[in-house]
């Protein structure tokens, strides 16, 4: 997250300003691509590029804080998902929780790989294997930045009901990595 | 405990089996978790867990998140980079529309000049009516309809400083519709003849006889046509209520580059 400067910057990036765009995009990629490392592990790079294309395209209209640009990135990279998962998979229409979970990753065991190294890449592995709405809202909330009300528009469903979610997923994620015997 | 491994294959049980250790973790420790990442009031093993996790989940970007950077870069520069004001790229779509727009006038101009055909006398010898003159005057250069008409003294542009009619330059884009007009005028034999424009024509050609010589010269303007006061609003309607020369559909004597009739009898 970018902070105080945020509005300059922003400003700086719709006159042209390729330094200023630089700072937005090394702040708000790897947050996107940690997102599409869960939602399409098999195509993140391209939804997280295809994404950059069309914030690039809207960017001199945009008007908001940085809340309000977080949002619009990864509404806007949940969009280009959705479509990719239809193009790849035909199957139209069904939102990414639905998704079935043999398109989640495949790791080995994932406890065992997070503990070891408690990578980043590591944790989403192991977030994969919640129940999908679970973990697509703790990304959104701690990888996004995005507050409860803002991932409850994206993912449309009632705050209360990503407020549970993001809760359930994160007890689970502690059960998951206490029953794999560790002590820190 | 031998490590109950969990896979999407029995997720759905999984809730069933969460543990009493992490149940017991309260709402308010894992929202402060979300928000911020804040340090840990009781940081029991579950908890910590946790922590770490999210942790991981905000380090900085590792280097193949920051690969895309230079495809991104080169989109900006393509995309907004170009403009030294937001506001300049939103404006850029019309200026794509406005060649089509001058190349439709363009043709409408020609159309309109092609389709006159006699109407080209009339216009000449100032006798239309006012919004059929005008178009006259705009699409093949024909007189204002102002300017035989004293209420206009300061129309400038087809008067002399003595203030006598100079009418439209024979020598310039004007030549084509002069041409059309003059072989139509000339099978009737009319006053038009008489009309300054006429007079111009013949002077340009370097006499009377010499008009039909210089008038095969002359190349369509469809070819080249610029319309000086953009596209006509509405097509030419307006017909002559009392022409001084009958319109013909036909007219003889054409130019050879004429492309309304082709000649008769030369």
């Amino acid at each position: 997250m970018i902070g105080a400067g945020f509005a300059e910057l922003l400003a700086a990036a719709q006159d042209g300003n390729e330094e200023a765009f630089t700072q937005l995009w090394l702040d708000a990629n790897s947050a996107l691509l940690r997102y599409l490392w869960l939602t399409a592990p098999e195509a993140a790079e391209d939804i997280a590029a295809d994404t950059w294309v069309y914030v690039i395209r809207g960017l001199p209209r945009f008007r908001g804080d940085e809340a309000a640009w977080r949002a619009w990135l990864f509404t806007t990279a949940r969009r280009r998902t959705v479509d990719q998962a239809r193009r790849r998979s035909r199957l139209a229409d069904v939102p990414i929780q639905d998704l079935p979970a043999s398109r989640l990753p495949a790791v080995a065991d994932p406890a065992d790989v997070a503990l070891e190294h408690m990578s980043t890449r590591a944790v989403i592995a192991l977030l994969a294997q919640l129940p999908p709405l679970q973990a697509e809202v703790i990304l959104l909330r701690v990888v996004a930045g995005l507050d409860t009300e803002a991932v409850a528009k994206l993912v449309r469903r009632s705050p209360g009901a990503v407020r549970v979610a993001a809760h359930r997923g994160l007890r689970k994620l502690a059960q998951i990595l206490t029953e794999a015997g560790v002590t820190l | 405990m031998t490590g109950r491994r969990v896979s999407g294959g029995d997720m759905p049980n999984f809730s069933r089996r969460t543990g009493q250790d992490a149940s017991g973790i309260p709402d308010a420790a894992l929202a402060a978790l979300l928000a911020a990442g804040t340090p840990l009031a009781d940081p029991s093993p579950p908890m910590q867990h946790v922590a770490d996790a999210l942790a991981a989940l905000r380090a900085a970007p590792a280097s193949d998140e920051t690969a895309g950077k230079i495809a991104a870069l080169a989109q900006f520069r393509q995309r907004v980079g170009v403009s030294s004001h937001p506001i300049r790229s939103r404006r850029r779509r019309p200026t794509l529309l406005s060649p089509l727009l001058s190349a439709k006038a363009a043709a409408v101009a020609a159309v309109a000049v092609v389709g006159l055909g006699g109407v080209a006398t009339a216009a000449f010898a100032n006798a239309l009516p006012s919004a059929a003159q005008k178009l006259a005057h705009d699409t093949i250069g024909a007189p204002s309809p102002h300017a035989g008409s004293s209420a206009h003294p300061g129309d400038k542009a087809n008067r002399g400083h003595s203030g006598t009619p100079v009418g439209p330059n024979a020598s310039g884009p004007a030549a084509f519709g002069l041409c059309t007009a003059y072989a139509s005028a000339s099978q009737h034999g009319t006053a038009t003849q008489k009309a300054v424009a006429f007079r111009n024509l013949e002077k340009a050609a370097g006499g009377a006889a010499n008009v039909a010589t210089f008038c095969a010269s002359v190349a369509h303007p469809g070819a080249s046509a610029t319309p000086g006061g953009g596209a006509p609003t509405s097509h030419p309607t307006g017909e002559p209520s009392h022409p001084t020369a009958a319109p013909t559909p036909h007219p003889t004597g054409a130019p050879t580059a004429h492309p309304t009739g082709p000649p008769n009898n030369g």
